[in-house]
């Protein structure tokens, strides 16, 4: 017998299924930190039901939620909350209109494009003192806050220009989705994700892609999102037609595409291709578990501290990074007991929200100050800027260490090694 | 697709404590829950049962509940077992930050609504609330914090309280994580102690609100006590619970350390049940429902406010794997007389039936899954918040579950 059937989907956005338990605010980064906002608790639900479709928003408070999702994680009612925060932020915006710096923000991939060609320049600009404090004073981009440096050439040109394995029509393909920051910003994981897919016998191809849309949804513009979300889905959904499942390097790229655009948007195909979009090392791991002979990883002799960034547990796929950096012998590799590093995606660029991805980073910089590791991993780019900015230190993607790990024979000659980037 | 030793379905303390007797087993296993289980919510002390008096011998006592009890869950573990499970329990919480019965037996403890209640195991931040007097107590709210209200708690404790406020640090408004964030910084212990200090008037004991960190808990208490040369104890308050977080965090870094999955978040709404086994369980993660299977399964959902257990109109169901649920005959006999009468309401012994093993049984008493066993509160035949018996059950049920599953 199967009962699947039989059991109705939650319904949505009913903020009566919650039973006022509080364990969402045992997780709530922010409402730790500050008392400017009242919680997941209260400004999803409890404010929901005096919220009215034809009434002016009086909760501008909802603008501090992070979108870190932790609190459905942990709900026992099953309460959409975050979505409810979202829902409420995009109503706000509808009455007040977008801002200036959204507008920016939301098309760093179009942007990062054009600085990855003029990195030379842009790089250093960005850091010029000066052009930090108009971006403070002009447009509210917090000045602490390191803006990350643009690669050049971009993943996508690498790929494109590199050298097609003589047996790649014979391999079982994969395409991977790599996403705006990888594309512009952290192109050595790009690399790493595209030697490891290969050292395990596939042939990468990386079809064409937008912004999967989830600045857009951060900042409540659901239209906009929506717009990233029907573009993707045309340029994805042929792939996964022609037989071809997709991975993600980016959780939180990862956690738009598969949970976002069919569940929150109601996208037509998003079922489809969430059911053959797959976290890029889940992947691996599924390939390490069920092969025959699966790869054995080199020696690697050092101590990573392994971070879950939010939108994983979103995922809910447990942690596979850190059950495949446990494959690498002689890799001491230990999680970090934090919950959320604070940065909120473009959240933490903005300047009257520093002082919070500050104050809920600590907890993170701490609990590393106690580990003491060589190295930092840890899947989302968010994350990585973040713990860089909080700890100095070298913080990577997974893949990038288990790259270095893999078996010598599998490692094609014109990779070069991970770059010891030092941060921002 | 990967094949489990064991799927743990709940993740609150009874499937919590499954998960780590297995895994110390060295099992493979993976535990998805629908949210976080109610550890947060009221996990503070270990009730085991709190209808034996602090003076009595628990071995004795629990030994008389279950010869006039002879259905409820501790008959299926006696004494022996649950010691062992709690010897289990202890040895997961090492020194500084431990759990111990104070006196041996049961104590007496103080709760945020100034009542006093009896309970089994205390961590160590509470062992100096277990039999206080009016005397020798001051008990310490905070301005500005609203899920403790100090003057209420010595109202009833008939002892005296004062509120404090920190303005360097401005309360007003601050969560229990908050607070709890705070403490964990050594400034502001020291602060707080100095001003408890400043309001005492020769008592021994401080009583505090359950905040007294979340990271290093006993470093808290050492600088409080340090500071106010007094014993200081925190108090259970409203949730969300500070002392029942931390019991949830240890759980997860010992079970991910040992290699167990975690997955929380999304429910289990679907069994694939053929020949009396269950061959996998489903999780909606919308869009997607994603398939799991293990040899073994624990049922440890809980009752109502976890979704263990389901009130329809007439009856009382169990959703997942649709187990037969002993309860009382029709409606109109859920519940008693009066709300707030001395004895509990019938609805209450309402649950799953299990044989000598945990395996759920049906009326005429034979298994029902062949591979699969329940913990925890969901179980028929206890009343759990009037017989002071939660932590203990969970604690007690879920460790013979997981040795019973394994065992096959």
């Amino acid at each position: 017998m199967m009962h699947a059937a039989d059991t109705p989907t939650l319904p949505k956005n009913l903020p009566d299924l919650c039973v006022r338990c509080a364990t969402c605010m045992a997780v709530c980064p922010v409402s730790r930190v500050t008392p400017l906002f009242p919680g997941p608790k209260q400004a999803g639900p409890g404010a929901q039901r005096f919220r009215s479709a034809s009434q002016v928003s009086v909760d501008d408070w909802i603008e501090l939620c992070t979108a870190c999702r932790l609190c459905d994680t942990v709900c026992p009612a099953g309460v959409p909350i975050s979505e409810l925060n979202l829902m409420a932020k995009a109503k706000y915006r509808d009455e007040r209109g977008g801002t200036l710096r959204d507008w920016l923000l939301v098309r760093s991939d179009r942007f990062g494009e054009l600085f990855s060609r003029f990195s030379a320049i842009v790089n250093p600009l960005m850091k010029q003192r000066a052009v930090r404090w108009l971006l403070d004073k002009a447009l509210g981009i917090d000045r602490r806050r390191e803006l990350p440096a643009f690669d050049s050439p971009t993943f996508r040109r690498w790929f494109r220009n590199r050298p097609v394995a003589a047996d790649a029509a014979s391999r079982p393909t994969i395409a991977y989705f790599y996403g705006c920051f990888t594309n512009t910003n952290d192109v050595d994981v790009g690399k790493a994700a595209v030697v490891c897919l290969e050292a395990h016998g596939y042939t990468v191809s990386v079809p064409h892609q937008r912004c999967c849309g989830i600045p857009r949804l951060g900042v409540g513009d659901l239209r906009g999102a929506r717009e990233m979300g029907l573009r993707n889905l045309s340029l994805l959904l042929p792939k996964v037609r022609e037989g071809t499942d997709i991975v993600f390097s980016s959780t939180s790229c990862g956690m738009m595409l598969r949970h976002e655009y069919g569940p929150l948007l109601d996208l037509p195909g998003a079922e489809e291709l969430a059911t053959h979009l797959f976290d890029i090392c889940a992947f691996l791991l599924r390939l390490q578990e069920e092969k025959q002979a699966p790869l054995s990883y080199r020696r690697l002799e050092a101590k990573a501290a392994y971070f879950t960034p939010c939108h994983l547990r979103s995922l809910n796929e447990g942690l596979p990074a850190l059950e495949l950096l446990r494959l690498v012998p002689g890799l001491d590799v230990r999680l970090i007991e934090a919950e959320c590093c604070g940065l909120g995606g473009l959240y933490g660029f903005k300047k009257e929200k520093y002082a919070i991805t500050a104050e809920v980073g600590k907890d993170l910089a701490k609990e590393v100050a106690r580990m003491k590791p060589d190295v930092i991993l840890t899947d989302c780019e968010g994350c990585r800027m973040q713990i860089r900015h909080l700890t100095g230190m070298r913080v990577l993607h997974p893949l990038q260490l288990l790259r270095d790990a893999l078996p010598p024979a599998d490692t094609p000659a014109d990779i070069g090694a991970v770059p010891n980037r030092s941060p921002a | 697709m990967k094949r489990w030793d064991l799927i743990v379905i709940g993740a609150g303390l009874a499937g919590l404590t499954a998960a780590r007797t297995a895994v110390d087993m060295g099992a493979q296993v993976l535990v998805v829950g629908r949210g976080m289980g109610s550890l947060a919510l009221f996990g503070n002390t270990i009730d085991v049962l709190g209808r034996i008096k602090p003076a009595e011998d628990m071995e004795a006592g629990v030994a008389g509940w279950i010869a006039a009890h002879p259905e409820h869950p501790y008959a299926r573990t006696g004494w022996p077992g649950i010691s062992e499970a709690l010897d289990a329990f202890r040895d997961l919480f090492p020194p500084p930050y431990t759990f111990d019965a104070v006196g041996g037996g049961n104590s007496l403890v103080p709760t945020g609504a100034g009542t006093l209640r009896p309970t089994y195991l205390l961590p160590v931040t509470m062992a100096a609330g277990a039999g206080i007097s009016a005397a020798d107590t001051l008990i310490v709210g905070l301005k500005g914090f609203k899920d403790f209200q100090g003057d209420t708690v010595s109202l009833h404790l008939q002892c005296r309280g004062v509120n404090l406020s920190l303005p360097r640090y401005g309360l007003e408004g601050l969560t229990a994580l908050g607070l709890a964030r705070l403490m964990d910084e050594v400034p502001f212990r020291e602060s707080l102690g100095e001003a408890i200090r400043r309001q005492m008037a020769g008592e021994q004991r401080i009583g505090l609100p359950a905040v007294l960190g979340l990271t290093a808990p006993a470093e808290v208490l050492r600088t409080l006590e340090a500071v106010t040369r007094a014993k200081v104890f925190e108090i259970p308050m409203l949730p969300p619970s500070i002392p029942g977080t931390r019991m949830f965090h240890r759980f997860r870094q010992h079970l991910i350390a040992r290699g167990a999955t975690f997955l929380l978040g999304n429910p289990v709404t679907g069994a694939d049940v053929k020949e009396g086994r269950c061959e996998e369980v489903i999780l909606q993660n919308p869009p997607l429902l994603n398939h799991h299977r293990a040899d073994r399964y624990i049922l440890a959902t809980g009752r109502f406010l976890g979704g263990g257990l389901q009130a329809g109109m007439e009856k009382i169901s169990e959703p997942l794997f649709h187990l037969p649920v002993h309860q009382p005959d029709r409606r109109g006999k859920w519940f008693g007389e009066r709300f707030f009468q001395t004895e509990a309401h019938p609805i209450h012994c309402a649950g799953i039936v299990t044989d000598a093993d945990l395996r759920p049984i049906d009326a005429g008493g034979k298994a029902v899954l062949k591979n699969v066993w329940v913990a925890g509160s969901i179980l028929a035949h206890h009343q759990m918040i009037d017989e002071h018996s939660h932590q203990g059950i969970d604690i007690a049920t879920g460790y013979l579950a997981a040795r019973r599953a394994l065992a096959s």
